[in-house]
């Protein structure tokens, strides 16, 4: 009995010491397969490591990757999730490189944490197309992103010139604190709205994204500012919280409401356009089209200059276009 | 009584892989009697129970019920059938009120299907009447002591109209005045023609109680007697297989100095807990070599002081003088008191004594850790050395010392607990109830080792709801009455009256 | 009382059981039976291993679970929950949880890249302080489930909420950069030790989550610091009328959990060099998991190490051969369900020995 006690303590060292040390060989040696192999009529393995399935967002962007892929033939795609967590999506890329993908599509969950793998990818020739969240240094093959800056001032932009044209209170719903986008979008806003001085934020609060969250501090902020005109989200689901937030105090028509994302599913910013729930709302690109377009241009073209950095512009949504926007983005009736 | 009887168990027997629990037992309960099972643990008594009252399904031998054959499918079968048991164990909801657990299952409802709390709270308070208890039927259980759960019990089996009604050792948990109460009960219960199956260990209440008496022995029968012409001899000979000489030991060395003395120990809790009575005004004191008893009815507050004395007690705050070899002693805690050389052996042996899953090693060392290791590391060397030596000592029976505690019976598991406290070397002995649920022949084992205790020095507080048991082993017996000391009766002058008396308050009625 | 009922009732099939005896074997077989309770865990790790190499893809020749790189990143990426559960282990031995050990993490990521970015410390000072914060974080709610005998779930959900609360005020809710050098705003080079490896085979983090185990199972084995933890675990209040110092361990063993919590926070932020406030959020439900498949009963007062050890490994493992074969993102969380379940339940089996 003794004995067995400590045989199994000797195996689970033993094991734990194989899983580390078992092979002494480096590097699985695929380094420079991708490159070379490039040209048509073969078979590509591209991976795709989301950060967060369970964002809308990230989902529609799974979806337009896959989609886009099944156009080229032979690419296979596979996805993984890293649920939010720094670590995870490092383990998810270092399996990728495990299975010898041929090409890597990453929208990293934060930039500092995942650039030391990001760079052993691109290190070991396998070309990285980084989407949406940058990675820090240079050591990719391209970045394709929106512009939150330029999105948030087009909003501000359109609250100046039609939304609020005499002015009026605004309150801000922002993301989750300490996040890019979060920032850029605030300060897209302000830069937009500068040219309208009758345009004042009353009040700025985070939400998180979160739609719930919305909800709550819409409550929180009616209370203590009973005289909004508008609210500018930071994205749709907290538009639409604090809509359901307005409604419950009977001021759903009183305010107006905007969003951003605009993505085409049914649950989407369009769709609340089109339903008149919201004002406006302002396409966030996902890129996954674009990063397949530019996945083929590499694996298949064999192209060896293509731009570093595509920044995708945005598209305002208002009633009168929803509609039209959400087939031509593929949406799902 | 010339009718058929109530039950009738023809052959029954009962094995548990090669162990014949049960083999070949004949017996009958009659209307109107209590018929008295008796045996060592292990003898066989526990599983004819559970045959009986529908727990075990599976066994050979027949089962009649007022003359017709029956097989109950479970518990609930042997109820309907009129079977109803009062389980050593008390299976109550501590977090529910005692008319909620009396009535469990079988909730009375109002016209409109909701629970008729009221008819259900009256029908309690009846029954526990018919106990002779005062509990307002709308406390939790979990506030009650265990004596008072056990009335609930009783209560609830009563409630159920049983025709039959098993009682294993009833009172077990009870003091004098309550065990009184229930034999009335059980006269009451006999005069309407319910038949008792009565287990005890007590022979003093089976010759009070029982009309007849079967003595079961290593899964037999090894007897049926007469309680009124047998003598005690007789049925423990029966029972034991031998003749047992001298239970209660006599004869003893002349007590030393004092060692405990406590004057005016009062305890006023910060938060008063129901069912609790603190120390309101002890005065007693244990000479070393001696052995004081401590007796009162439930509630006195017996308990409480031995727990105060063990720095285990309720907090709160407190008044009067405990020294100890004439220094003062303030337990903080289990760990000052062990420091002081005080150990205590606390009455709920499951709950509070033994950690029943792990090992008697486990268990045995426990308190004494800090004399076998160097460093923060135990050495194995000398606990198995320690154990071994301990275990004999004291003559436990178990398989080996890396078996589960839980696996031991009863009086084992307890002589496991007093292991554990003589490994730290005490010379004050607290014992709450320590042969409670023991069996008669480790009964006799646990006598014989607190003599030698005393003999060897030790100072020894007992408290214990057998009068016969403080009588015999006790050099004085001091008498509790809500929490205050009101005798204090040397051997030569206490007698069963004289200690019922003081702890019926009779002595002490400026105290209310 | 009542008239004897005139039918006797015929029976349903059995309501109650029979009570178990406790299983009987020959002493070989018993015995082998009993360890294979006992070392559950490793057994299923053994199973998950063999079956990971069986069904892992193979690409030029080669295994690819069993290469080098895969093997070392499997180490790696359990070490952080490993360190995490060898704590919790202990935690859940006396009978408690600790819900905060995830957000202590993400303290203590913080804690490590402020002190050596914004306050330019070095990196001694910064892992002392850092393991200090996190040890004395434990410590207080030890105190508190000890002191005040709140339910260590609920002192623990709560600083939970404050140690990210903390982490966030401290960060200014922004996750701070590491980045290496001498000069201001930059981290001591040799911080960045803890994202390499060992003759580059074996990564850092997994030789401390090594080191730690092999220490937390001997301090389990040998001390009786142990034998307390088990005691209060299998019974508390006879712990307390023994002399256990339960107070005293409790908070202790809340402290250890902080401390190797703060440990693995301290890793994370090497690794990925950054601490955000957000870093290890439902690090202690895999913890738990981990301690769960090792055959710690949440009960408390029966479970071990090397148990705990396995069972992150196992963990580990799954995660990474699902993801080798490609298996969806959320087929993998029900696998790792039906893991943790099956796993309890192997422990429901387990004979009661005599």
């Amino acid at each position: 009995m003794r004995y067995a006690r400590r045989a199994a303590t000797i195996l689970a060292l033993a094991a734990l010491v194989a899983t580390s040390a078992c092979s002494v060989e480096d590097d699985p040696g695929s380094s420079s397969d991708a490159s070379a192999k490039c040209g048509s009529g073969k078979d590509f393995l591209i991976g795709m490591s989301q950060a967060n399935n369970a964002e809308p967002y990230r989902q529609v962007m799974n979806d337009d990757v896959t989609n886009a892929a099944k156009s080229v033939p032979g690419f296979k795609v596979v996805v993984s999730d890293a649920a939010q967590d720094n670590s995870k999506q490092v383990a998810d890329v270092e399996n990728f490189l495990s299975q010898g993908i041929n090409l890597l599509i990453i929208s990293p969950n934060e930039a500092k944490p995942l650039t030391a793998v990001v760079k052993k990818a691109y290190d070991q020739g396998i070309p990285v197309i980084v989407l949406d969240r940058k990675v820090e240094g240079d050591a990719y093959t391209a970045f394709i992103g929106g512009d939150n800056v330029a999105i948030g001032k087009a909003a501000g932009e359109y609250y100046a010139k039609t939304l609020l044209p005499q002015g009026g209170k605004v309150v801000e719903i922002s993301g989750l604190p300490g996040s890019t986008p979060a920032a850029e979008r605030a300060q897209g806003f302000r830069e937009g709205i500068a040219s309208n001085p009758k345009i004042e934020i009353v009040a700025s609060q985070t939400a998180e994204w979160l739609r719930e969250k919305g909800q709550s501090v819409m409550d929180a902020m009616l209370k203590a500012n009973p005289d909004i005109d508008a609210v500018y989200s930071h994205n749709d689901p907290m538009a639409e919280g604090a809509y359901l937030a307005a409604k419950a105090a009977g001021k759903e028509t009183a305010i107006k409401f905007t969003g951003i994302d605009a993505l085409p599913v049914p649950s989407g910013g369009i769709k609340a356009v089109e339903q008149g729930r919201l004002q406006a709302t302002f396409q966030y690109p996902t890129g996954g089209r674009e990063a397949i377009d530019l996945a083929k241009k590499i694996l298949v073209d064999c192209a060896k200059d293509v731009p570093k950095t595509t920044t995708l512009g945005t598209q305002q949504i208002t009633k009168e276009n929803a509609a039209e926007v959400y087939t031509t983005l593929g949406g799902k009736q | 009584m010339t009718d058929s009887p109530l039950v009738r168990m023809t052959g029954i027997g009962k094995r548990f892989g090669g162990v014949h629990a049960c083999r070949d037992i004949d017996l009958t309960v009659r209307a109107g009697e209590v018929h008295a099972l008796l045996g060592e643990n292990g003898a066989g008594k526990s599983t004819l129970i559970n045959i009986l009252s529908g727990v075990i399904t599976e066994y050979d031998g027949a089962i009649e019920v007022s003359g017709r054959p029956v097989s109950f499918g479970g518990p609930a079968g042997a109820q309907r059938a009129g079977i109803a048991t009062i389980h050593q164990e008390l299976d109550l909801v501590a977090g529910l009120s005692i008319a909620e657990n009396m009535f469990l299952g079988r909730e009375p409802r109002t016209r409109v299907g909701t629970v008729d709390i009221r008819r259900m709270r009256r029908q309690a308070t009846d029954h526990l009447r018919t106990l002779g208890a005062d509990l307002d039927p709308r406390r939790l259980v979990g506030s009650l002591r265990v004596g008072e759960q056990q009335l609930v019990e009783i209560g609830r089996a009563l409630s159920l109209d049983a025709r039959v009604l098993i009682m294993d050792e009833p009172t077990a948990a009870l003091a004098d005045a309550e065990v009184e109460r229930l034999f009335a009960t059980i006269a009451e219960l006999r005069r309407a023609g319910v038949g008792i199956v009565y287990i005890s260990h007590r022979m003093a209440e089976i010759e009070v109680v029982a009309d007849r008496v079967t003595v079961l022995r290593n899964g037999g029968v090894a007897g049926s007697v007469d309680p009124k012409t047998a003598s005690r001899d007789d049925i423990i000979q029966l029972m034991v297989g031998r003749s047992v000489d001298a239970l209660f030991g006599e004869g003893r060395n002349e007590p030393g100095d004092v060692l405990l003395d406590v004057r005016g120990l009062a305890v006023t809790p910060r938060r008063p807990t129901p069912g609790r009575t603190e120390p309101a005004g002890v005065d007693l004191s244990v000479r070393a070599g001696e052995i004081v008893g401590l007796a009162g009815l439930m509630g006195a507050g017996r308990t409480e002081l031995l727990e105060t004395l063990f720095g285990a007690g309720g907090s709160g705050r407190r008044a009067g003088q405990v020294t100890i070899d004439g220094r003062p002693y303030r337990p903080h805690g289990p760990r000052t008191a062990l420091a002081r050389g005080v150990a205590f052996v606390p009455e709920d042996r499951r709950g509070a004594g033994l950690m029943l899953e792990h090992s008697v090693t486990d268990n045995v060392v426990l308190s004494a850790l800090s004399s076998m290791t160097t460093l923060g590391l135990v050495r194995r060397q000398a606990v198995r050395r320690t154990v071994a030596g301990e275990l004999r000592a004291l003559a436990v029976k178990a398989a080996s010392p890396a078996v589960a505690t839980a696996t031991l019976s009863g009086g084992n598991q307890q002589k496991v607990v007093f292991a554990k406290q003589l490994l730290t070397r005490p010379r004050l002995l607290l014992l709450d109830e320590p042969t409670r649920g023991v069996d008669i022949g480790a009964k006799a084992e646990i006598y014989r080792l607190l003599h030698q205790l005393a003999d060897n020095g030790i100072a020894i507080l007992l408290a214990s709801s057998e009068l016969p048991e403080l009588l015999s082993l006790c050099d004085r017996v001091v008498v509790l009455h809500r929490g205050r000391t009101v005798a204090a009766l040397p051997r030569a002058s206490a007698t069963q009256q004289a200690i019922l008396a003081a702890a019926n308050g009779d002595d002490a009625k400026e105290a209310r | 009382m009542n008239p004897p009922s005139p039918t006797v009732v015929a029976e349903a099939p059995p309501e109650t059981p029979p009570r178990r005896r406790p299983i009987r074997l020959p002493r070989d077989r018993h015995a082998i039976v009993d360890s294979f309770f006992r070392f559950q865990s490793l057994f299923g790790l053994v199973a998950v291993f063999v079956i990971a190499i069986a069904v892992s893809p193979v690409r030029n020749g080669e295994n690819v679970f069993l290469s080098s790189g895969n093997l070392a990143n499997i180490v790696r990426a359990v070490s952080e929950i490993g360190i995490i559960a060898v704590g919790m282990t202990f935690v859940i031995l006396i009978g408690g949880i600790d819900l905060s050990v995830g957000a202590v993490l993400g303290l203590a990521a913080v804690g490590s890249a402020t002190l050596m970015v914004d306050s330019g410390m070095g990196v001694l000072p910064t892992v002392l302080i850092v393991l200090f914060i996190g040890a004395a974080f434990g410590a207080t709610q030890g105190a508190i489930v000890a002191r005040l005998g709140i339910q260590s779930f609920i002192v623990t959900l709560a600083g939970l909420q404050a140690a990210r609360g903390i982490a966030r005020m401290w960060s200014g809710g922004l996750g701070i950069p590491i980045a290496y050098g001498d000069g201001p705003q930059e981290a001591p080079e040799s911080f960045s030790v803890l994202s390499g490896s060992i003759n580059g085979i074996l990564p850092v983090p997994a030789l401390l989550f090594l080191a730690i185990g092999v220490g937390a199972l001997l301090v389990l084995r040998s001390t009786a610091f142990a034998r307390h933890v088990y005691a209060i675990g299998g019974n508390e209040k006879a712990a307390r009328l023994s002399g256990v110092p339960v107070r005293r361990v409790r908070v202790t063993v809340f402290a250890i959990a902080g401390l190797l919590a703060a440990l693995a926070g301290i890793i994370h932020a090497g690794q990925l060099n950054q601490g955000s406030p957000n870093d290890g959020a439902g690090y202690e439900l895999d913890a738990i998991a981990a301690v769960v498949i090792g055959g710690t009963s949440l009960a408390g007062g029966s479970g071990s190490m090397g148990g705990t050890i396995a069972g992150a490994l196992l963990l580990g493992i799954l995660n990474n051969i699902l993801a080798l074969n490609n298996i969806d993102a959320n087929v993998q969380l029900v696998v790792k369900g039906l893991v943790i379940v099956a796993a309890a339940a192997l422990q429901k089996l387990r004979p009661r020995i005599a």
